[in-house]
C-alpha cells in the first residue's frame, strides 16, 4: 500500500506538464499547440451540428436530434436573451446561441476520454471573453453614444459627491470583467480535467500495485476500486459543469449587454 | 529550493483564503435566490439576471486569486 501511495504522489506531481500547451507542429513560425488543433474540431464539428440540424426545419420536430436541438435553441431564447435582456432581446440571440453552442461543444468534447478541451487553454477563453466584451461595449456606444455610455457606467440617482467614486468602482468592474469570464471557464474546465485525472492516475497506480507488481499486493483492489467510483462520481459532475459553465458564459455576456443597452 | 516551495506552499494558502468570501457570497446569493423563487415563481426569470450578476461579481474576488496564483 505504502509503495502505492508513493509512486501516486510521484505521477500526480508531473500532472501539471500534461495541460501546458505543447507546440505539436508549426506553419511559418505560427506554432500549433494540441489545443487549438481541438479548437477547430469543435469549430468543425459546431458548424456540422448547426447546419445539419438546421437544413431540414420541420414545425413540429420528429427526428430525436432535430428536437434536440430546437429545445437549446430556444432555451437560449427564452432563458438567457428574452428573461435577462428583455426589451430588444431578438437581434443579440445569434450572438448568444453561438457563443453557448461553441462553448458547450468545447466542453462536451474534452469530456470524451483521450481528447482535450479547447476551453481549458487559457488563449481560447481570453479570445472568447474579448469578443464577448467588444460585443456589449458596442452595444453601449451604439445605444447611448460614447460620451453617454462612459457616464452611464455610473447609476443614476447617486449623490453628487460620491459620482466619481462609484464610477470609477464600477468602471473597475466593468474592465475586469474581460479577466473574469475568461479565468472562469478556464479555471473551472481546468480543475475538472485535472481531479478526473488524479483520479484516474490513482485507479491504474492501485490496481497495477494490486496486480502486476512483484509484491502482488491483493489489499490494493479495495481503495482501487473507490477511486474508480469517485472516478464516474466526478465525471458525471464533469458533465454538469460542462453544460454551467456554456449556460453561465452565455448568461452573464447577456446580463452585460443589458445593462449596457439600457439606462439603469 | 526551500523558498520556492515555501512560496509555492503560500500561493495555495492565500488562493483558499481567496476562496472563502466568495464561497460565503454566493451561497448568500443562491440563498435569496431561492427564497425570492419560492414566493414569487413568476419573478424567477428576472431574479436569474440579477443573480448571475452579484454571483459573477463575488466570484470575481475568488478568480483574481486564482490569477494571482499563476502570475505571483
Amino acid at each position: 500500500m505504502g509503495d502505492a501511495l508513493t509512486k501516486f504522489v510521484e505521477e500526480a506531481q508531473g500532472l501539471s506538464e500534461h495541460f501546458e500547451p505543447q507546440v505539436v507542429f508549426s506553419i511559418g513560425g505560427w506554432g500549433v499547440t494540441q489545443y487549438v488543433i481541438w479548437l477547430f474540431i469543435a469549430f468543425a464539428v459546431t458548424l456540422c451540428v448547426i447546419l445539419v440540424s438546421s437544413r431540414k426545419l420541420e414545425l413540429i420536430p420528429r427526428k430525436k436530434f432535430l428536437s434536440v436541438m430546437e429545445y437549446m435553441y430556444s432555451f437560449v431564447n427564452k432563458s438567457v436573451a428574452e428573461d435577462v435582456i428583455g426589451e430588444g432581446f431578438k437581434k443579440h440571440v445569434p450572438f448568444l446561441a453561438t457563443l453557448f453552442f461553441f462553448i458547450l461543444i468545447c466542453n462536451i468534447l474534452g469530456l470524451v476520454p483521450g481528447f482535450k478541451t479547447s476551453t481549458g487553454a487559457i488563449s481560447c477563453t481570453w479570445a472568447l471573453s474579448t469578443i464577448s466584451f467588444v460585443y456589449f461595449i458596442v452595444v453601449g456606444v451604439r445605444s447611448m453614444g460614447p460620451i453617454g455610455y462612459i457616464g452611464s457606467l455610473c447609476p443614476s440617482g447617486v449623490p453628487k459627491p460620491m459620482v466619481p467614486v462609484i464610477w470609477f468602482l464600477e468602471l473597475f468592474s466593468t474592465l475586469i470583467r474581460i479577466l473574469t469570464l475568461a479565468v472562469r471557464l478556464y479555471g473551472n474546465m481546468l480543475a475538472g480535467h485535472m481531479v478526473l485525472a488524479v483520479f484516474s492516475i490513482a485507479t491504474t497506480v492501485f490496481i497495477q500495485q494490486a496486480l502486476f507488481s512483484v509484491s502482488m499486493d491483493a489489499i490494493c483492489l479495495v481503495p482501487s476500486f473507490l477511486w474508480f467510483v469517485l472516478l464516474l462520481l466526478m465525471y458525471a459532475m464533469e458533465c454538469l459543469v460542462a453544460f454551467i459553465q456554456a449556460f453561465v458564459f452565455a448568461i452573464l455576456s447577456a446580463s452585460y449587454i443589458q445593462m449596457a443597452s439600457h439606462k439603469h | 529550493m526551500e523558498i520556492t516551495v515555501a512560496l509555492a506552499a503560500l500561493k495555495v494558502v492565500g488562493y483558499g483564503l481567496a476562496a472563502i468570501g466568495p464561497g460565503i457570497g454566493i451561497g448568500i446569493a443562491t440563498h435569496g435566490l431561492c427564497t425570492a423563487a419560492a414566493r414569487q415563481p413568476e419573478m424567477k426569470g428576472q431574479l436569474m439576471g440579477y443573480f448571475f450578476i452579484g454571483a459573477a461579481m463575488s466570484e470575481a474576488l475568488a478568480l483574481l486569486g486564482l490569477v494571482l496564483f499563476f502570475i505571483g
